[in-house]
Parts: C-alpha cells; sequence; structure tokens
C-alpha cells in the first residue's frame, strides 16, 4: 500500500540550525560554516564547530566549485517519488573549501560522471521556499 | 587483563531461530518468540528463568519497545530490558550490552531476540522506503538517497583507489550462494556464476541485484549467562564472549572520514585486544554482508588480508572452505535470508553452531575462534564480536 503521500518528494524543513543555510541558498548562495576560533569549515549547519566547539562560526558563501569524492547512478528508485528520474548521479561532492556533501547531478547524462570530476553548483527552486543545491559539470 | 574486562565472563548456553526466509502472515513477536522458545529449549531453561530482554526494533512492528512488547507476548517479566538500536550492528551490541549486564550484576539469564517481517509484513516499497526515511531528512532525503546508494559510494571509491573489479565484487555473491546451498532453510540456493551477477539489473552504480543482499522475514535468540551459571546448569558446549568492540565515526556519509577505511579497524582491534588473539587466529567469521563490496572491504578491515587486497583474497578463494578464513559458511544476507536488524544475528548463529560442530556438511573442522562483525547506516555503526569455545579461554 502506498500513501498519495509517498508520490511527493521529500522536501526539508527548516530549523533553528539551517534557516539561513536553506534562505541563503534561495538568494543564490551556499553558505558554509567558518570558524573564527581554528578554521575549520563545515557544511552541516549546528551552533557549535565540530573540531575545536567555539561558536564564533561566520556564514560565507562557497564558490560552488568541487569535484565529485564518489558518486552513484540510482537506477531503482528509493520509493515512487524518484521513480521518474532514475537513472540520476548522486554525487558526493568535495567542495573547493574542503566539506562534502550529498546532492545530484543536473544538464548531463549521469553515464558520464567520473571520479574527480570538476563540478560547480547550480541553484534548483523546487519550491516557494526551496531551493536545492545541485551540481553541474564544470 | 583488568578485572572489568567481559572476557570469558558470559557465555552463550542457547541458539534458535525461527522459520526464516517467506514466511507469510505471521508477525515479528510471533518470529521472536518461536526463536526465543527454541533457544530456551537448546539451553535447556524454562521462559520463566529468564530476568532480562534484549532486542532491536522491528520495522514491520508498531512497537517501539519491542522488547517490552516481545516480553508481553512471551508470558515473562524481566527485571531488565532494553531496545538497541545502531542499524545493523545492533545484533553484535545486543551481545556486548547483555554480557555487560551480565558481568555487572543487573541480569543473571538474558535472552536476545530479535525478528522482522521485512518480506511479507512490508511492501517492497515500503521496505525501501523505511530505510530511505532513516537517512537526513534536510541534507540527504531531498536527493533521493537510498541506503544502497552510500555503501555503493564506498565500494565505488574503493575500486578506484585499489583496482577492485566487478568480478570479484561478484565472486562475493557465487560464495555465498555457494555457501547457503548447504544450509538448511536457506532462502536462496540456485547456484549463480559471475556472469549472472554481472547480468543481473543495475540498482545502484556499481551495485547490481545480485550483489545486494536478500529482503526476508525471520528472528533468532540467544541464551546468555554467566560462565559460572553455565558451568552450574551443566551445559555441554558454552560457547564464550572473549572480546567485543564498537566504532561509530559518523552519521552523514558526507562526513564519514575515509570512505574506504572504516571504523571495524578500530571495533575489531578493541575485540583482538581484549580476547587476547589475532586475526590469524580465527577459524571462522560472519561478516555483515548487506552488499558484495561491503564484505571485500571488512576483511581488509578486520585484519584478514591488507587494504585494498580484499578483492584478489575473495578471488583466490580466501573467504571460504580451505581459505584464510570460511565467511559466512550459512550464505549470509546475501543468500541465506536478510530480515533487517536481525539480520547480523544469523551470522551469530552460525558462528556459534561452528563452534559447537554442530553445522555437518558445512562444518569447518575444529572451529574453536570465530568473529562475528556487525554494521550498519552506510558504516556509520561498526560492532565487532569474538567468540571462543572453553578451550579458547
Amino acid at each position: 500500500m502506498v500513501s498519495e503521500d509517498s508520490t511527493r518528494k521529500p522536501l526539508p524543513a527548516p530549523d533553528a540550525d539551517t534557516a539561513a543555510f536553506w534562505r541563503g541558498l534561495q538568494h543564490g548562495k551556499l553558505l558554509l560554516q567558518h570558524c573564527r576560533q581554528c578554521h575549520h569549515v563545515q557544511y552541516y549547519q549546528q551552533a557549535t564547530c565540530r573540531e575545536c566547539g567555539s561558536d564564533e562560526l561566520e556564514h560565507r558563501p562557497a564558490t560552488g566549485r568541487g569535484k565529485v569524492h564518489s558518486f552513484s547512478v540510482v537506477h531503482r528508485a528509493p520509493g515512487p517519488a524518484f521513480k521518474a528520474d532514475v537513472p540520476y548521479a548522486v554525487l558526493l561532492v568535495e567542495l573547493a573549501e574542503g566539506p562534502r556533501m550529498i546532492s545530484t547531478l543536473i544538464g548531463s547524462d549521469p553515464k558520464d560522471v567520473t571520479f574527480d570530476m570538476d563540478v560547480e553548483l547550480a541553484f534548483d527552486q523546487v519550491s516557494d521556499h526551496i531551493t536545492l543545491p545541485r551540481f553541474r559539470k564544470a | 587483563m583488568s578485572d572489568t574486562s567481559l572476557r570469558g565472563k558470559v557465555a552463550v548456553i542457547g541458539i534458535g531461530l525461527s522459520a526464516v526466509g517467506k514466511v507469510p502472515g505471521r508477525s515479528p513477536l510471533s518470529l521472536a518468540a518461536e526463536a526465543a522458545r527454541n533457544a530456551l529449549a537448546d539451553a535447556g531453561l524454562q521462559q520463566s528463568e529468564v530476568d532480562g530482554v534484549l532486542s532491536s526494533h522491528a520495522f514491520a512492528s508498531p512497537f517501539h519497545r519491542f522488547s517490552v512488547a516481545f516480553s508481553e507476548y512471551f508470558g515473562i517479566r524481566p527485571t531488565f530490558s532494553n531496545t538497541l538500536q545502531v542499524s545493523g550492528a545492533t545484533a553484535a551490541t545486543m551481545f556486548s550490552v547483555g554480557a555487560a549486564a551480565i558481568h555487572g550484576g543487573l541480569a543473571k539469564v538474558v535472552l536476545v531476540v530479535a525478528a522482522d517481517s521485512l518480506m511479507t509484513g512490508l511492501t517492497p516499497d515500503l521496505a525501501l522506503r523505511s530505510l530511505t526515511e532513516s537517512r537526513d531528512q534536510q541534507y540527504e532525503m531531498p536527493f533521493g538517497v537510498p541506503v544502497a546508494n552510500t555503501f555503493a559510494m564506498t565500494a565505488y571509491r574503493h575500486m578506484k583507489e585499489f583496482g577492485t573489479t566487478p568480478e570479484q565484487l561478484a565472486e562475493v555473491a557465487v560464495v555465498h550462494r555457494r555457501h547457503a546451498a548447504r544450509t538448511p532453510g536457506a532462502q536462496q540456493t540456485t547456484p549463480i556464476t559471475t556472469a549472472d551477477v554481472l547480468n543481473s539489473p543495475m540498482v545502484t552504480t556499481p551495485y547490481r541485484k545480485l550483489d545486494c543482499s536478500l529482503i526476508s522475514d525471520g528472528g533468532a535468540a540467544f541464551v546468555l549467562t554467566s560462565a559460572e551459571h553455565a558451568q552450574a546448569l551443566g551445559i555441554e558446549k558454552p560457547v564464550y564472549i572473549l572480546g567485543c568492540g564498537e566504532c561509530y565515526t559518523h552519521e552523514h556519509i558526507f562526513l564519514m572520514p575515509s570512505l574506504t577505511t572504516t571504523g571495524a579497524v578500530e571495533s575489531s582491534q578493541r575485540a583482538y585486544a581484549m580476547a587476547g588473539y589475532r586475526p590469524t587466529d580465527m577459524n571462522v567469521a560472519g561478516i555483515y554482508d548487506c552488499f558484495t563490496g561491503t564484505v571485500i572491504m571488512m576483511l581488509e578491515d578486520l585484519g584478514f588480508c591488507r587494504k585494498g587486497e580484499g578483492g584478489p583474497f575473495v578471488a583466490d578463494g580466501q573467504m571460504s572452505y580451505g581459505g584464510r578464513i570460511p565467511s559466512n559458511t550459512h550464505g549470509g544476507l546475501l543468500s541465506f535470508a536478510h530480515s533487517g536488524m536481525p539480520g547480523s544475528l544469523f551470522h551469530f548463529h552460525e558462528v556459534i553452531a561452528q563452534l559447537r560442530g554442530q553445522c555437518g556438511e558445512r562444518q569447518v573442522e575444529g572451529a574453536h575462534l570465530g568473529l562475528v562483525h556487525s554494521l550498519g547506516a552506510g558504516f556509520a555503526t561498526n560492532a565487532t564480536t569474538i567468540l571462543g569455545t572453553r578451550g579458547a579461554l
């Protein structure tokens, strides 16, 4: 039994840790957290630096450049919502600033993805409130 | 060895399975109770002698407190109980937590029991969704990332870094199927070739259908008690918990420190150190095999071969009979059965049966030391247990 909801793609629900991040994406910026104490850069948004525990974090927009650290092309969708999209390439992108993130490839054939391929950020507005960070071949 | 070490303090004195494979119409509680009855009969104990219960969550069951619901269903009133959740690694942690509870005086006889009905209790889509929805709601789910995908990315990276081939991945599936063919009750026993694996439909690159574990119904149960109590009960072949280790390196795949070297290195090193044995001392192993590439990486991280050599190790027959470490001799999650979190308990059942010399034509001659490694959530969770006979104490 598959409910009607399961055919809709899940959308993020921003919280206190992530509100600025998702707002940034709506304005064409991928905001990374830079630690003023130890200079660690993190993608996963939280109140403190995971390296040193400092709460002196500063948002700076990423350059949007990165490399494919690994990937996997999905042929069997994880549920009905993604069935129409297969095959699609899930990317583990290593950003130029250091952190890695999960996203998907747009704009070219998933068969052409290779390790260490240069990619650049693309902004995909999927609802009135949510813009997802995706990547295209650089 | 410190006084607090669990080494040899607790023994497994009973093992039992429920019906396994495709078992329609049976709830996880019903399967768990069947396995528990079998384990208690194997130990020669009454259910009233159980004062501790440890379980894992079941996707096809509405009960968040599975261990509590189980106790009600089974008609017992334990004074120690919990439902543990570290994904696929939960199996091994039930043994370490159970052993610690017994050693610390919280319980005398602990029943480790888990069951699920992923095959017939859930539709395939809902079974997959139940796994997808455990991914991060903001950073992973919007992109359609199945849990298989995270394991696939680690295997792909392993292929890129070390030259591991699709044929070597396929060989893992072939070996498991060959092992399952000799296991009564195994879900998939039809022989397969590497060509069959390489021609099966793509799921998420580099994994094809036959690189992926099964979806099954079934459960397993174990009876644990102190070494002293096992002796007082006159248990003929107690199997002792000699070493335990865990390691949790990340939650999100994008925060995994290395895609090709996992927390299994540390979890196993801790277990070996507690047991006082090395990888080369092990006679038999149960290695979590949710996907073929997972086994190759674990053979390396558990110390059975060097980093990057897992592919050739498997292709050379080293994970089967006559090789360096006969592993998953029951057929594993790939061919015996995979009913979710209880899946790794089947590895425990097999390794313990091997150490008791009860595996018939599957028996690894003279096995007295065995290792079981459980893991989950794209290598986020790792737990290793080392087991041994009286002679290995």
